[in-house]
This record gives structure tokens, C-alpha cells and sequence, in this order.
């Protein structure tokens, strides 16, 4: 009988040993060598991603006992599976992360507090950029690069309507006429003026704005109501009716990429979109590609602002804390980096580098640049960031418009859906 | 270890424990054998299931700790949630549309196969292909792109003078491209047709033929009684699939489920509510109504079969 248990016992060790073997369960000790292993990830597309290697390379040449480990994905998948890892206790140790997260996240002790490593230097920074990245007083992620809101357009095609180019100082009633005229010229062979805007949560931020009111207000409920809801939708969807802006089954084509929005897929003059994807138009659209200010409200108020365009963070339970402030550091600070990085996630939050890189900015990088150069020290501040629950509005908002869009339901309607679940989500 | 592991369980009887003992032991070598599928099941399947039955009937958003509600998720699924009954309708009518026309398809080609006589072994690989293939990403992210405004299927019809304007971008239009998806990897079914095809015996259909019985005759009094079982397995098997079907909807949407939820299927629905919403809790109970309502169809399937199902050969079955 002890011959036999320890017999079945010893077949259990050895069948328990496969199995951690099998499903990768060993240690995570330090890498080969004695070297510091991190693992960095972030979202973005394949131009980031050469240039994110380059800047690694040149970091682990100068730190040769630190080894990162990357991967990157598109931004949807990326939050889900960050998110998932952040839960099972197993952030990577750097981490890119977007404005909507920082609550969440460091609320939920999943971030390490970066204002207690000294290696990682934050006096660069715009001060007002850097607040974004603090929840309770606690520097949780700093902000990599900001960006903001543009109207992107065609503007051979603009020329050759005969429609007065845009101004700074243009009202969203402006834009709108500019759209049917754009719409109806012979010259524009069929193309719509813009895409429809009622689709995006983004540029009906920036309208609410220009009417001094916000998607969220500071103690996290929401900065609006049904009627302004309605009203917005009510106005996009007589736009689309008269033609002067996308149909629905072009609008619902859209997917994040800039070659399937209607400008992209050249069913359009104009595009809404942050300022840093608009370079990806200039392939499609070539040299004529412009960008113009976001229309402003009725009494000259803008409602767009510099938004931190995504943050660097570490995981509270890194092995190697020193070594991911360095890298973050790195990554933020240095000027050599900063030369690779150019503004692929931005114009860079750090002045000086900014003021370093921005001449040798190549290509439409600059003319992103000079584009937000307009705007130095005129925008309100940023919004708060949104709160918990916020995460899956985004998406709500384009997909209750959809209804609206495809005529099956009134802007009205449409707008209570929202409302009621957007107060779901926020659980008031 | 590995020698004790492996060796015969008779080829060392210990001293004590009598006449039992050889019959214990060789137990004991097969929970040995057993154990790497054992545990895998309890711990990657029964343990999870376990968890996500607990989940169901908590508020889980993945950062705080799960909060006891009750039935709270299962009432607001069924009464409150306008979305949750969309998702169930379209996938509801992806079922009714794919389903039968899956099967009807694989049916009519393993039929003509069988009279194939060069090359069979070929069109059978041929036809099969897209089954192999079918369930991956690539595949849907194609679809996508022929079905898109301006895609190849877009033009071809354009060409021929039916302009719709791409597929995708159409409520109604797109989940029949998801359908089309699904019915095109009929090679599975295909083949266990065709396996079963060949079981028949000929002299049926030769005795038949002496009594000068039509081909349509034939089919509806001998193949399909005869083939009845194996109609019956692949339609429980292709119907627990087609409730479950996820990758062709997300791809096709882009994720989304769009155009205006009209390829929201019912695990599609489930993974936004759970990954991009973070609500584990309600995506959780979800998963526990879907697989509640999988088991009823399929029992309702099981007593229907009763009428409609002909066993052969059930004095045979006995014998091995």
C-alpha cells in the first residue's frame, strides 16, 4: 500500500511539474545574464511602432543590463487587453495609456505613484499638461504628447467651389453653409462636404464647449442634457437629409483608420479628427491636404483645447521600479529620443524638446505643428479627465446615432437612449 | 520517476494488500494517465465555469472586488436592456438563414460528389478548404473587404448591373454577408454527409430501380431516411455553432456591430458589454442564459428527432 501512494504521488509531482511547464507558469526571474527585463506596451500603427523600436534600441545600447520587451496593438484591442491584464494582477511594467484610463487605473492601485522615483525629471513639462496625469495629488502617468481637434480638408477641391476658405474665427453656422455649397458645386463631382459629424462624441464635445458647457462637469455627472443632445443630432441629421454631409452607409464604414472615413474613401471634401492621424490623409489627398481650425460657438468662443494625447505609466507592482522611471524618462526627456520619436504621438509635452524637435520636423509633421502653433496660450484648459465608467459612452454615442442616421429613430429618441445609458454607466 | 510511472502495474504486486490489490493499482495507472485531461478540465474549464456562474450574479467591473447582487443582471438583461433583445433577434435569424442553408448546400454537393467518378479525392479537399480556413480572422478580415462599398463582390454585381453599394454598410445586407460566411465553409458538414452517403446500402437503391422508382423517389424514400442520423448530427452540431458565431460578426463590423446593430449578435453584444464596458458581471450571466438557451434548443431538437430520425441499425449497435 506505501509503495503504491508514494507511487501515485510521485506521478502527481511529476504530471503537476508538465503542467506548470505547459501552461508557462515559471518564475519570472531576472533575464539571462543578470539583466533587468522589462516589458513596455502601447497602441498605434506601424510608423509608431519603427519608430518606438528605434528609440528601445538606442536606450538598451546606452542601459546594456536592461532588456525591454515590446508589443503593441490597435487601440480598441489594446484597452481590452491591457485591461484584462491590469485585473489578473499582471500589468506590463511600462505602459502607454489614454486619458480615460488614468481614473481607473490609479484609483484601482494599478499604477505606480512616478513622483517618487527622482531618476524620472518632470520639470520640462507643461504644467497644466502634467495635472492631467495626477489623481489625488499623486503623479500616476505623465503626458507624452498632446494634441487637438481639426477640420481636415481638400482644399484644391474647396478652391474650385468658389466657398471662402475657413477662418479662425468661424461659427459652426459658417461651417455648416460651407458644407451645402461644397456639396452642391459641379466641381466637387459628387462628393459630400464633410463627414457627418453627429457620429463622433469628440466634435460634439467641442460644440458643447463653444456653448461654455462640457460632456462631464467637475463632480463626474453629465455637463448635458437631453435637449442639447437632441438638438446637436437634430441639426447634423438636416445636414445628411440635405445632402451636405455623409450618408449613413458611408458613415458607418468608419473604423478608426483614416482610409475608411469619407474623406479617406474620397467621398468627401472635409474630416473631422485629431491633429496627429490627419498626416495618413496626405497619401489620398496629396499636397492639397489643409488643416483648419474647429469651428467656434456663436459668440466666438472655441471650444477646442490641447488634450494630452496619451500618458506613460509603470505598474505598481513592477519588479525593477527604478529602471521603468528611467526608461519613462528616456522616453519623455531625452533629446535623442526625442529626435526618433519626431511627433508620432504628438507634438511632445516636454518644452524643450519640443522647441528642439519641432525645426527638424519633417514632412506634414510640421504642418501639424504650425498648425497648433496658432493656438499657444489662447485654448481653455482641458477638461477633467472623464470619469469611471465613461469607458464604453464613446462608442454608445456613434452607435445610438447610427439609429439615427438609418432612420430608425428620431434624434429624440435617440438622445434618451443615451442619457439613460450614459447614467448607467456613470451609476447615478 | 518516470520508471515507477510507466511500469507495468503487475509486474511488481507489493507484499500486502491481497487479491484487491492488481485491480486498485491498475485504477490507480489510469488516474495517472488520466490526470494531465483530468486537471485540464477542472481547472481550465469547470473551475472558470465554476467562477463565472459566481460572477453572474455579482457587479465585476475587474478593478474592484466583485459586489453580491442577486439576480440583478438577469432581471435587467430580460426587462431593461432594449439592446440585449436586438442581439438575441439577429442572431436568431443568422441561425434560421445559415443553418439550413449550410446544411442544404453540403447535402446537394456530397450528393454530387458521390457520383464523381475521377478526382474525387481532389473536390473533396477543394470544397473542404474553406472549412479549414473559415474560422480564422484572415478569412472575416477578406470578407470584409470584397462585401465593402467598392469591394470586389460590390463591383462584380455593380457590373452586371445590380448596384447595391456594398454590403457591409447595410442593415440587413451585412448580416447576410455574415450568413454567406458561415454557409461557405459547408465542408465540414460536407464530408460526414458524404461518410454517410456511402453507408447506404446500394441494393436499396438497386431494388428500388427494379420497381422503376423515380431519382426523387429514391431520394425522399431511401437516402434521406437513411441518412436521417447523420442529418440529425450535423444539424446539432452546425446549430450549437451558428448560436456561438463571433469572429465573422466582429470582423465584419470592425468590432462594432454596426451598421446600427444590425450584425450585433449575441456573443458580440457579450464581449462589449464584458471587455469594453468592463460589466464581467453582466457579460457573465449572459454567457449562462446563452448556454441555457443552446441546451433547450437542443433538447427540444433531441425529442423531435424521435419522429424523424431512423436508426438502421439498432439490432446492431448492441454488438460491439
Amino acid at each position: 500500500m506505501r509503495a503504491n501512494r508514494t507511487r501515485a504521488s510521485c506521478a502527481l509531482a511529476l504530471v503537476l511539474t508538465l503542467g506548470g511547464t505547459l501552461t508557462g507558469c515559471g518564475g519570472d526571474g531576472g533575464g539571462p545574464g543578470g539583466k533587468v527585463r522589462l516589458q513596455f506596451t502601447w497602441w498605434g500603427n506601424p510608423d509608431r511602432a519603427a519608430r518606438t523600436e528605434k528609440a528601445v534600441k538606442l536606450f538598451e545600447r546606452r542601459h546594456p543590463d536592461i532588456d525591454i520587451t515590446t508589443s503593441f496593438a490597435g487601440f480598441d484591442t489594446y484597452l481590452a487587453k491591457l485591461a484584462t491584464q491590469a485585473a489578473g494582477g499582471d500589468a506590463p511594467d511600462v505602459m502607454q495609456l489614454d486619458y480615460r484610463q488614468i481614473n481607473q487605473y490609479a484609483t484601482s492601485g494599478i499604477l505606480l505613484d512616478l513622483g517618487e522615483h527622482p531618476e524620472l525629471r518632470s520639470s520640462e513639462i507643461d504644467r497644466g499638461l502634467l495635472a492631467t496625469g495626477a489623481v489625488d495629488g499623486k503623479q500616476y502617468a505623465l503626458p507624452a504628447a498632446r494634441g487637438t481637434e481639426t477640420v481636415a480638408y481638400d482644399a484644391a477641391l474647396w478652391r474650385k467651389a468658389g466657398v471662402p476658405a475657413p477662418t479662425r474665427s468661424w461659427t459652426w453656422d459658417d461651417w455648416s453653409d460651407a458644407m451645402r455649397k461644397l456639396s452642391a458645386a459641379k466641381t466637387s463631382q459628387g462628393r459630400v462636404g464633410s463627414i457627418d459629424p453627429g457620429q463622433s462624441e469628440d466634435v460634439f464635445e467641442i460644440w458643447l464647449r463653444g456653448q461654455g458647457k462640457s460632456l462631464y462637469t467637475k463632480d463626474e455627472k453629465l455637463g448635458f442634457t437631453e435637449d442639447d443632445l437632441t438638438r446637436y443630432w437634430e441639426w447634423s441629421n438636416g445636414l445628411r437629409k440635405q445632402g451636405a454631409v455623409s450618408p449613413a452607409e458611408q458613415t458607418t464604414l468608419m473604423d478608426g483608420t483614416v482610409e475608411n472615413t469619407p474623406l479617406g474613401r474620397q467621398k468627401a471634401i472635409a474630416d473631422f479628427n485629431w491633429d496627429a492621424p490627419v498626416s495618413g490623409y496626405e497619401a489620398i489627398v496629396g499636397k492639397g491636404l489643409k488643416m483648419a481650425p474647429m469651428p467656434v460657438g456663436e459668440d466666438g468662443t472655441a471650444g477646442q483645447y490641447f488634450k494630452p494625447s496619451m500618458f506613460f505609466g509603470a505598474s505598481a507592482k513592477t519588479a525593477h521600479p527604478k529602471q521603468a522611471a528611467q526608461f519613462i524618462d528616456f522616453l519623455l526627456n531625452d533629446k535623442e529620443a526625442g529626435a526618433i520619436l519626431g511627433a508620432t504621438r504628438g507634438i511632445p509635452a516636454n518644452d524643450t524638446i519640443r522647441q528642439d524637435v519641432l525645426p527638424k520636423l519633417e514632412g506634414f509633421d510640421q504642418v501639424i505643428s504650425t498648425y497648433q502653433k496658432q493656438f499657444e496660450g489662447k485654448l481653455k484648459d482641458p477638461p477633467p479627465a472623464p470619469p469611471k465608467g465613461d469607458a464604453s459612452l464613446q462608442k454608445t454615442f456613434s452607435r445610438d446615432y447610427d439609429q439615427v442616421s438609418y432612420e430608425h429613430m428620431s434624434p429624440r429618441e435617440a438622445a434618451r437612449d443615451y442619457i439613460t445609458e450614459a447614467k448607467a454607466e456613470l451609476r447615478q | 520517476m518516470t520508471a515507477t510511472a510507466t511500469r507495468p502495474p503487475d509486474a511488481a504486486p507489493p507484499a500486502t494488500g491481497g487479491r484487491r490489490t492488481p485491480k486498485r493499482e491498475r485504477q490507480g495507472a489510469a488516474w495517472v494517465f488520466l490526470s494531465p485531461w483530468v486537471l485540464g478540465a477542472a481547472v481550465l474549464t469547470l473551475l472558470p465555469m465554476a467562477v463565472s456562474l459566481y460572477l453572474s450574479f455579482t457587479d465585476y467591473d475587474m478593478f474592484d472586488a466583485p459586489r453580491w447582487i442577486g439576480f440583478r443582471n438577469y432581471t435587467q438583461m430580460f426587462t431593461e436592456d432594449p439592446r440585449y433583445w436586438r442581439s438575441v433577434i439577429t442572431t436568431l435569424t443568422y441561425v434560421v438563414i445559415a443553418v439550413p442553408l449550410q446544411l442544404l448546400l453540403a447535402l446537394a454537393v456530397a450528393i454530387a460528389l458521390k457520383s464523381v467518378r475521377r478526382g474525387k479525392g481532389f473536390y473533396r479537399s477543394a470544397f473542404y478548404a474553406p472549412s479549414l480556413l473559415g474560422a480564422s480572422m484572415s478569412i472575416a478580415l477578406v470578407w470584409r473587404a470584397i462585401f465593402n462599398d467598392g469591394g470586389s463582390v460590390d463591383n462584380l454585381l455593380s457590373g452586371m448591373g445590380i448596384d447595391i453599394g456594398g454590403w457591409i454598410n447595410k442593415p440587413g445586407w451585412a448580416i447576410l454577408s455574415v450568413a454567406l460566411l458561415t454557409i461557405w465553409q459547408f465542408g465540414a458538414p460536407m464530408v460526414i454527409f458524404l461518410a454517410g452517403l456511402q453507408q447506404i446500402p446500394a441494393e436499396l437503391y438497386e431494388a428500388a430501380a427494379v420497381d422503376g422508382a423515380s431519382w426523387w423517389r429514391q431520394f425522399r424514400s431511401i437516402t434521406i431516411p437513411m441518412l436521417s442520423p447523420v442529418l440529425f448530427f450535423n444539424l446539432v452540431l452546425q446549430m450549437i455553432q451558428a448560436f456561438q458565431v463571433f469572429t465573422p460578426a466582429f470582423a465584419v463590423s470592425a468590432g462594432r456591430g454596426g451598421p446600427a446593430d444590425s450584425t450585433l449578435v449575441y456573443t458580440l453584444y457579450l464581449y462589449d458589454r464584458g471587455f469594453t464596458a468592463s460589466h464581467m458581471g453582466y457579460a457573465s450571466a449572459m454567457a449562462w442564459a446563452l448556454l441555457l438557451a443552446i441546451g433547450v434548443v437542443t433538447a427540444v431538437l433531441f425529442r423531435t428527432s424521435r419522429s424523424w430520425v431512423f436508426y438502421a441499425n439498432d439490432n446492431d449497435e448492441g454488438a460491439r
